[in-house]
């Protein structure tokens, strides 16, 4: 096996996240966003943003990485894997969240939509073959975005706030409960918030479901 | 979520090695490294210094916290304490385990910490279940919990959330005819 890091190696410089965006972050800053990304959408019961672009950062990165630094291949491996991590669980999590009524269908790129529509029109032509024809002729259709489960908002989720929020209203459960308003302080962790303002909760800003 | 996975989290803390090679900074995508002299003490992430040190590269130097008395008292707080004491590490757990399987000749009294640490955990993973158990039976909307781990949040993670959420399902479903799903299983 050939020993990565005792041969001379002629690494090339890192410019740094140089890629025409706005805002330019170091290599690490963007693994390190990649990463959160990862586990937010993981954790998250909802959609979230797409981020795409972060990820055509990170795959530029990558196989620029590749090209001139073949015999790193610890780094590569490591980074590869947070993003083979990443878009595994961001795949399956999309699966799951085509056709809904209410969409974030902008949250999807254009191949997760088209996927998404191919899959819908492929269950119903599954539908169709196994069940329907067969079902006497008035109960033939099936009003597919009703018969897709909606994500559950209300599910209860473990959180890290990154800025202080304040204000936070805790809806009530049962009757004698009162709503009452919480002030988040910065890195204190939480379990369990009803998760009402999940596109709130999903915003990058304030907060991480990093736990 | 996976062991697995909180264990690659924790592979990116970084842990002082003493190289045995001479190698120039290297850069990487996750940052700069190096460079490595034989005899000087390099800071590298945790995933390198296993992997140096398999290939006997380097010594580990273990972690400052990583020390029979220090990981006394901190057992000795957490007992007496309440509430969750602060962790010398977040990745305490993992970290213990990696190093001491895979360096534990370079760790002084070894089995002493893996006790020690066992202890540690073995405490708020009992404190952990009872705030959860006073969580639901209170029915609580929500909990604080400071200076808990990955890794202990992991082991309830997946119970906690789905018991929590049958049970508010079986609370507020009294009206018929609601269309709220179930999320489905990641």
């Amino acid at each position: 096996m050939s020993d990565a890091l005792s041969d001379d190696h002629d690494a090339s410089d890192m410019s740094g996240g140089d890629d025409g965006q706005e805002d330019v972050m170091t290599p690490s800053e963007l693994i390190g966003k990649l990463e959160e990304a990862w586990l937010n959408e993981k954790f998250s019961p909802e959609l979230l943003e797409n981020k795409s672009e972060m990820v055509e950062c990170v795959m530029e990165q990558l196989t620029h990485m590749e090209a001139n630094l073949q015999r790193v291949r610890k780094a590569v491996t490591s980074a590869l894997a947070s993003k083979r991590l990443r878009s595994f669980s961001l795949m399956s999590w999309r699966k799951k969240r085509k056709s809904r009524a209410e969409g974030d269908p902008s949250f999807l790129s254009p191949e997760e939509f088209a996927f998404a529509k191919e899959y819908l029109a492929n269950t119903e032509t599954y539908l169709k073959a196994v069940a329907l024809k067969h079902m006497p002729p008035n109960l033939q259709t099936v009003d597919m975005p009703k018969a897709v489960p909606e994500p559950c908002l209300d599910s209860f989720v473990f959180l890290r706030v990154r800025e202080k929020q304040e204000n936070i209203l805790v809806e009530p459960e049962t009757d004698d409960q009162r709503e009452y308003v919480v002030d988040l302080d910065e890195v204190e962790q939480y379990s369990s918030f009803n998760c009402q303002g999940a596109s709130f909760l999903g915003s990058d800003a304030v907060v991480s479901f990093q736990l | 979520m996976d062991p697995s996975e909180v264990e690659f989290l924790a592979e990116k803390e970084v842990v002082k090695i003493i190289p045995n090679f001479s190698l120039d900074k290297i850069y990487l995508i996750g940052g700069d490294l190096g460079p490595f002299n034989p005899g000087l003490p390099v800071d590298v992430p945790v995933w390198l210094a296993l992997n140096l040190k398999q290939r006997q590269k380097c010594r580990i130097v273990p972690p400052e916290w990583m020390d029979v008395e220090k990981l006394e008292e901190i057992r000795e707080l957490e007992r007496k304490e309440d509430t969750f004491t602060p962790v010398p590490s977040p990745y305490y757990m993992e970290l213990t385990k990696l190093l001491l399987n895979h360096a534990s000749d370079n760790i002084p009294k070894a089995d002493e910490i893996r006790t020690l640490v066992k202890d540690i955990w073995d405490t708020r993973i009992a404190k952990l279940r009872l705030s959860a158990d006073s969580f639901i039976s209170q029915q609580e909307a929500h909990a604080k919990l400071d200076n808990l781990t990955l890794m202990e949040i992991n082991t309830t993670r997946s119970f906690l959330l789905d018991s929590l959420n049958c049970m508010y399902k079986l609370r507020s479903n009294l009206q018929p005819g609601s269309s709220v799903g179930k999320a489905q299983d990641h």
